[in-house]
């Protein structure tokens, strides 16, 4: 077995009463040191992934694997994964250092030991100098840090983070992005992450899985699952995508919206019905007879760096344009976009699709 | 405006001079020479000699606070376990049928209370006095303090009790680490009411004590039935301040509780 | 799944609690219930219930009930006003506790000073005195019974009604306004039917404890056994005819357990 593996579901069900499955037969395999990011909508199953890694919740059906080791019915208080909780979940009795120290004085260790990982943790998240400060008295933002270093100072070989900045404002979110990647390349563990923001996800991940109805659609780099969404629900999830029904002609040959267009992508059944990604930023404007599609300018609405246009072609198509040059409503205008800005999809639900991922 | 401003203050005074009125009025008199509530006819402090004078009255003071205080803390050693219970029910109608069987005392009437206990104890063969008027203290005191601390474990969020798992804490370190620091304001005030029904409990006592045995409101009540005697009012003045100390220290403890609580609540 | 003995261990805290609910809340209903069969001299027999089903009994019934309307209806009259004034008030959390005071004052002083003022020489009667009236007889009447419950009782009414006001958003009474209702309009469409829950608690408080005060009626309505309350006292510690002072309680857990039904849904608290 890969020696790099540290955390394997093998068909994994969790079913609570006779309620459809919040996790359905989900199989998948998480290497060491590397940043994942479940990601998907609320009721996508991805707490519960986290939750059962934790042992806070034991699966239905199937094993979870942890260095190879057999977890099922090993508790959360028994298993080398700490968390950092949504809500921070800091005790409101305890100041910042006894917080911190709560796992170490749990495992009885000697006060001096206490005391040089309690600060080593805090100077890790900035925090250096907040020891006696009640936990009413910091932050949103040293909150987080606080429930970071709490979770980190028992050296985990993993650590779990539920959606653990959407408390935060976006300024912060922002920031707190940058520090919590940083802190994983520094600390070297892997870092699973749970979040319903897909730009968090493309920016911190190694790795995204995206979930949705508690089963695995897509996983790859932030990269693939942006440029290559397997389907409709990751290409809507993932960014803001025109999604257009078409149907492929031949290889490089695809049609939508009454049209024949070029395109990259291949080894689909002649005149199969396919779904058509192209994303608002690859779509240039530009007049009506230089344009591949032309379309009726219906709203305008200016974003800070681009304008949004929402525009109209003569089938009733509605195409999402995010352009730097500015058009009129009602003007008609054309959009031009490169074969290679046209992802082609197949139409067939999502089972039939994972046998082809990897 | 102004006027409409003045009647709701006038009703507020005399709502609270009604309020007020017979509790000054037993003191006043408390101090009265002539020995009736009227005609204030000089200043003495006769009356309180007599209260303190009179051993009996003193050892049925202390009886009154030893099943006092032992009723509240055993109550709320027990209602503490049962918060918890009915906090760890995992099905709707098992919570809903533990808070109902709880509550069956608190809307009880005080007479039907009295007498079923008057019932239990002589069936079960404990002799009226000391012990039966404990038990049945501590019995109506348990649900009280279990309506006094379960808000306080519902308000706890349950990631705090995931994060003590999750630190590594097993069972007994999430009760005594987290859980019951955290409640800590829930469980003085579950004591402290505690405390206050037991002292302010005539009926069920009335039921359930013996001819030996007799509690301070049981004792005002004897007094009482055989007519007006000042030193009823001197103790009454006693009393009052005695409360009044009471509740400024329950004053601080809910202060602080409400302190903590605004605490967690700001996340 | 992790063995059924671990499982039963972790229940073992809860064992002090669940005694304490059998003993003292379960079995004693059953004891009543139990003891509502038996005769004064101990045979068993449905004699208690025939008994109280004559006038008597019935009419002791009728007034009962009636007495604990009147002073639930006063209560209600009185606290109303009071909670929503004390809401409008600047420092209302020390007048609430100015309110709850008195409670805290053992009831049967609070009864024990009515004696004095309601006396032929007290308070009362010379203030008649000096208004002309004269002196009128006032202790050991009904008057002074319900008077002196209302008394007892107002805070209990006044502090769920108080909560239920502060529970209220005030933008719903600004929107009222807004859309044109006038002040009356605002609190008959909008304020009081928001804090219904609070009326019903506090008439819960005040309504079932009426239907038992034994020792008000003692010492201020003259010892006359006019309510269902005096009449369990009576035969348990009077008569010592138990099985008719158990059926007795029958009928006011039965009515107890109607009231609760009626004003129900309301969330559990603590009387004071």
């Amino acid at each position: 077995m890969n020696d790099r593996v540290i955390i394997r579901f093998e068909h994994v069900t969790k079913q609570y009463d006779d309620d459809p499955p919040v996790l359905d037969d989900v199989s998948f395999e998480m290497e060491r040191g590397k940043f994942y990011t479940l990601l998907g909508p609320s009721g996508c199953g991805k707490t519960t992934i986290l939750r059962l890694i934790a042992g806070f919740i034991e699966p239905t059906k199937g094993n979870i694997y942890f260095n190879g080791k057999l977890m099922n019915g090993v508790p959360a208080n028994k298993r080398q994964v700490n968390t950092v909780f949504q809500d921070y979940a800091l005790f409101p009795h305890l100041n910042v250092f006894e917080n911190v120290a709560f796992g170490l004085r749990i495992k009885n260790l000697d006060k001096k030991t206490i005391e040089t990982k309690v600060r080593e943790a805090l100077r890790f998240v900035n925090l250096e100098g907040y020891e006696n400060r009640e936990i009413h008295e910091m932050s949103g933002g040293q909150r987080q840090r606080v429930a970071i270093a709490r979770a980190i100072v028992n050296e985990p070989e993993v650590l779990l983070l539920d959606e653990p900045l959407s408390a935060l404002d976006l300024k912060l979110r922002t920031e707190m992005q940058y520090e919590l990647r940083e802190l994983q390349r520094r600390l070297g563990i892997t870092f699973i992450f749970v979040t319903h923001d897909q730009e968090e996800a493309l920016a911190m991940s190694d790795e995204i899985f995206v979930l949705n109805k508690g089963k695995i659609e897509q996983r790859g780099t932030p990269k693939d699952i942006y440029d290559e969404p397997i389907n409709r629900f990751v290409a809507d999830f993932i960014g803001e995508s025109n999604i257009i029904p078409g149907k492929m002609l031949a290889d490089f040959s695809v049609e939508f919206a009454g049209k024949q267009f070029e395109c990259v992508d291949h080894g689909f059944e002649p005149n199969e019905p396919v779904d058509i990604v192209i994303r608002p930023e690859d779509l240039e404007i530009t007049t009506r007879e230089q344009g591949k599609l032309q379309v009726r300018v219906d709203s305008i609405l200016f974003r800070g760096v681009h304008y949004e246009l929402c525009c109209y072609d003569d089938n009733g198509n509605e195409w999402l344009v995010h352009s730097t040059k500015k058009a009129e409503v009602g003007e008609e205008i054309g959009l031009y976009f490169e074969p290679e800005a046209i992802h082609v999809m197949r139409r067939v639900e999502t089972k039939e699709n994972r046998g082809g991922e990897r | 405006m102004r006027k409409k401003l003045k009647i709701s203050h006038l009703y507020l005074i005399v709502v609270f001079l009604i309020l007020y009125t017979p509790i000054f009025y037993l003191i006043y008199y408390s101090f009265n020479s002539s020995g009736t509530m009227h005609h204030f006819e000089g200043f003495t402090l006769d009356w309180y000699k007599e209260v303190f004078a009179d051993t009996r009255l003193l050892i049925i003071v202390l009886n009154t606070i030893v099943i006092a205080l032992f009723s509240a803390a055993i109550s709320t050693i027990i209602g503490v376990f049962g918060a918890l219970a009915i906090y760890y029910a995992k099905r709707k109608q098992i919570k809903n049928a533990l808070l109902t069987l709880n509550n069956v005392l608190i809307v009880s009437p005080d007479v039907i209370i009295g007498a079923s206990f008057l019932i239990l104890f002589t069936i079960v063969g404990i002799q009226l006095g000391f012990t039966s008027v404990l038990l049945s203290h501590i019995a109506f005191s348990v649900p009280i303090v279990v309506l006094m601390v379960l808000p306080k474990l519902q308000e706890m969020s349950p990631t705090l009790v995931d994060a003590a798992r999750d630190l590594g804490a097993n069972s007994w370190d999430v009760l005594t680490k987290v859980i019951l620091p955290y409640i800590t304001p829930g469980i003085f005030a579950g004591f402290f009411m505690a405390l206050t029904y037991s002292l302010d409990d005539f009926a069920v006592t009335f039921f359930v004590t013996g001819n030996g045995f007799s509690t301070l409101s049981v004792e005002i009540y004897s007094r009482a039935r055989q007519g007006i005697s000042l030193s009823i009012n001197a103790l009454s003045t006693l009393l009052f301040l005695f409360t009044i100390t009471l509740v400024i220290g329950y004053y601080f403890i809910t202060q602080r509780s409400q302190r903590s609580s605004a605490v967690g609540g700001r996340k | 799944m992790s063995g059924t003995t671990k499982n039963y261990s972790r229940y073992l805290y809860a064992i002090p609690y669940a005694s304490w609910m059998l003993l003292f809340v379960i079995a004693p209903i059953i004891l009543i219930f139990y003891y509502s069969f038996f005769d004064i001299e101990g045979h068993l027999t449905l004699d208690n219930y025939k008994r109280f089903l004559t006038p008597v009994y019935l009419r002791m019934t009728i007034s009962s009930f009636w007495y604990a309307f009147l002073i639930t209806a006063f209560s209600l009259l009185i606290a109303y006003p009071t909670a929503y004034l004390l809401t409008k008030t600047k420092h209302k959390q020390l007048w609430l506790l100015l309110i709850i005071l008195p409670t805290w004052v053992n009831l049967l002083l609070k009864v024990y000073a009515f004696l004095g003022i309601f006396g032929t020489y007290g308070l009362v009667n010379a203030f008649f005195e000096t208004i002309g009236i004269g002196t009128k007889q006032l202790l050991f009447t009904d008057f002074s019974f319900v008077f002196v419950s209302v008394y007892i009782f107002i805070p209990f009414m006044i502090l769920p009604i108080f909560n239920a006001l502060e529970k209220l958003n005030p933008s719903l009474v600004d929107a009222a306004q807004d859309l044109g209702a006038s002040s009356w309009t605002t609190f008959r469409r909008v304020i009081f039917p928001l804090t219904l829950d609070g009326v019903k608690a506090g008439c819960q408080a005040v309504f079932i404890p009426s239907l038992s005060l034994f020792m008000i009626t003692r010492l201020i309505a003259g010892n006359r056994v006019i309510t269902l309350g005096t009449a369990v006292e009576q035969h348990f510690l009077v008569t010592q005819d138990w099985g008719m002072g158990a059926t007795i309680a029958v009928f006011l857990i039965i009515a107890m357990a109607l009231i609760m039904i009626v004003t129900g849904n309301r969330k559990w608290g603590v009387k004071q």
